[in-house]
């Protein structure tokens, strides 16, 4: 069964919490939607809904992908590659 | 050279050289280490002095290029100074003062190298003759370091940033007697179109200088607007999602954003480290091949360049082809132009400007239009994998993310985005890119040599390379279109283009002057700013 979908409010804990774990403190903007006046940087709750937004779709879908494969044959598939045009050439055979 | 450099190069996996694949996934042609297998003829290249011998690199100025020097491209210019009837110093002095009378409107540049341009130009009447770029005055984007000059990518992080060497393509630019004329404005970190850190539009399109509301393209605007302005010959800019061929459409342009590895990103602010692609915005295909001639090569300060097959003629390939000792131009390699899904949908200008780029093209010898499909899952893996990105920004720059928040200003969210990414989704979408890629290859291009894009995004994920070439007007508006290529075929890419501006005479159109009355675009652009919304959306 898939797990319930986070909330609102359970996203913006985890949100502030990784972003903590790492040293970034969202409490640096400036409360509510409104830009920063002076940097335009965008003010807290602008940039929670949006990181929500990015985790529900891009993070989700993203995730759902595996590349074509028989079942276990999917770790043996389309090693991750940085550098795809310069590590497959290619001639026309 | 027998033919263009895609044809000749073996096709090989990074998998089976990993030994990591299993008889199911076998490869064809040698698996080679550390560099891929070069089968071909390899024809001249450019040294780092830029002094190889580019007989095509040289153009009899047209008249109205000889009335007025800033509409000189390349070719013409060094046609000029090789034959002793024209001083880069003129050339220089010809462009500043151009630059003084109308960047209070353009805003092209956030820099102008007044001095030290004009004691380059100086410098180089005791020197040697360089080659084609001798003396050319060009526009370098802000995230390009340059020795002792502030390069600030348009970003409150690098505000005080004045690096100790030049990235490895202005070194070679300038080695190959290319003036610096100053840096020009940029999307924050290279993001967006041009605005001031905090969002506030800086640069216009030199097509309507007077309404800041056009898109001039991002984010190497201030160099695409110098070009367009006649303030600099030639200039250069980066790539990650569309940054040099939308301003090169947005502005009448050619703009050639190279294979992953052809140019060297060393001394290059990073925005997408394995997909920033350094490249020349030029007036035509063939300055923009003398441009990337001098850039691009192996560097031992990069290892992206490493390996690679070597760079061709590029300056030859971008020379028109014309059937015996006639006027009719023929294609230098035989091509087949692939149109994807949905490239002449429409009734808009740019549909019929498509159609008529179409016909042009099948009309010219040795070249066929065919309609190609486009690979499976295109729409996953070049639209939602795009985000994948995003850590690869995030994670060079977490100090600063650390520090204060507020030093990416308006652009800050994608950075945040980036940061919040599990490496998991990140590896698989590195899986993902090779898919793609794979499938461009084996699908794309089974059924065509050179295909018509509609966005830059794939390519630029894959890292494959693609010309921007301006193909009409609309309303006074440049309208172009963007040519993609396999694996180091910007030879071919360029063959096409330089056959195509043979037949039309786009590429000669320019703006007309701005009124002088910049701070009347000043007052305008003031209230034209970004929003921190808007530059997550419109991030590259």
């Amino acid at each position: 069964m898939a797990p319930t979908p986070p909330t609102d409010a359970e996203l913006d804990i985890m949100i502030r919490a990784r972003l903590a774990a790492v040293g970034i403190d969202l409490g640096q903007l400036p409360p509510g939607t409104a830009d920063d006046p002076e940097t335009g940087a965008p003010g807290q709750a602008a940039v929670l809904s949006s990181l929500r937004s990015f985790v529900r779709s891009s993070l989700a879908e993203i995730s759902a992908w595996v590349p074509p494969a028989p079942s276990v044959e999917v770790s043996q598939q389309a090693a991750p590659m940085l550098y795809p045009s310069i590590s497959t050439a290619w001639r026309e055979s | 050279m027998t033919g263009p450099q895609d044809v000749h190069v073996d096709r090989r996996s990074f998998l089976a050289r990993m030994a990591v694949l299993g008889a199911g996934a076998a490869v064809a042609g040698a698996v080679g280490l550390p560099q891929v297998a070069f089968a071909g003829p390899v024809g001249p290249v450019a040294t780092r002095s830029g002094s190889s011998p580019h007989p095509d690199a040289y153009t009899e100025p047209r008249p109205e290029a000889l009335a007025d020097l800033t509409e000189l491209t390349i070719a013409e210019a060094a046609w000029l100074i090789r034959e002793g009837r024209l001083r880069p110093e003129a050339l220089v002095e010809a462009h500043l003062d151009r630059i003084a009378a109308f960047d209070g409107t353009y805003q092209a540049f956030n820099l102008v190298l007044t001095a030290e341009a004009a004691a380059a130009a100086r410098a180089l009447r005791r020197g040697r003759y360089h080659g084609p770029l001798h003396g050319i005055p060009l526009a370098i984007k802000d995230n390009y370091y340059t020795a002792g000059v502030p390069t600030t990518a348009n970003s409150y992080v690098f505000a005080d940033f004045v690096p100790p060497f030049d990235a490895t393509a202005v070194a070679r630019l300038t080695a190959a007697g290319g003036i610096v004329l100053g840096k020009t404005q940029m999307g924050p970190l290279a993001t967006t179109r041009a605005t001031t850190p905090d969002g506030v539009v800086t640069t216009v399109n030199a097509w309507t200088p007077s309404n800041p509301t056009t898109n001039p393209g991002g984010s190497s605007t201030g160099t695409a607007t110098a070009v367009a302005g006649r303030l600099a010959t030639s200039g250069i800019g980066t790539q990650t999602g569309g940054s040099i061929t939308a301003p090169s459409n947005a502005q009448n342009l050619t703009g050639l954003k190279p294979t992953m590895g052809r140019a060297s990103l060393y001394g290059i602010v990073p925005l997408t480290y394995s997909r920033d692609h350094p490249g020349p915005l030029a007036r035509d295909a063939k300055d923009a091949a003398i441009m990337l001639q001098a850039m691009a090569g192996e560097d031992v300060n990069d290892p992206r360049t490493q390996g690679l097959p070597p760079v061709p003629n590029l300056v030859s390939a971008a020379t028109p082809v014309y059937r015996g000792s006639g006027s009719r131009v023929r294609l230098r390699w035989k091509t087949r132009i692939g149109v994807i899904p949905g490239f002449l949908s429409g009734t808009s200008p740019t549909a019929a400007a498509r159609r008529a780029f179409l016909d042009t093209l099948a009309g010219i010898e040795g070249c066929s239009v065919v309609d190609v499909t486009l690979p499976d899952e295109w729409d996953v893996l070049t639209g939602r994998f795009n985000d994948v990105r995003l850590p690869e920004r995030a994670e060079p720059f977490v100090p600063y993310l650390r520090q204060d928040l507020k030093l990416f200003g308006v652009s800050l969210t994608s950075w945040l985005q980036g940061a919040l990414m599990g490496a998991d989704e990140y590896v698989t979408g590195q899986r993902a890119k090779l898919v793609l890629l794979e499938r461009v290859l084996d699908d794309l291009f089974s059924q065509c040599d050179v295909v018509v894009q509609t966005s830059p995004v794939p390519f630029d994920i894959i890292g494959l390379p693609e010309l921007a070439l301006p193909i009409g007007f609309s309303g006074g508006i440049p309208i172009g279109t963007i040519l993609g290529g396999r694996p180091y075929a910007e030879d071919r890419l360029l063959s096409v283009a330089a056959a195509y501006q043979a037949l039309t005479d786009w590429h000669w159109q320019r703006p007309p002057d701005p009124a002088a009355a910049g701070w009347a675009r000043s007052l305008a652009s003031a209230r034209l700013r970004l929003t921190a919304a808007e530059a997550a959306e419109q991030s590259e």
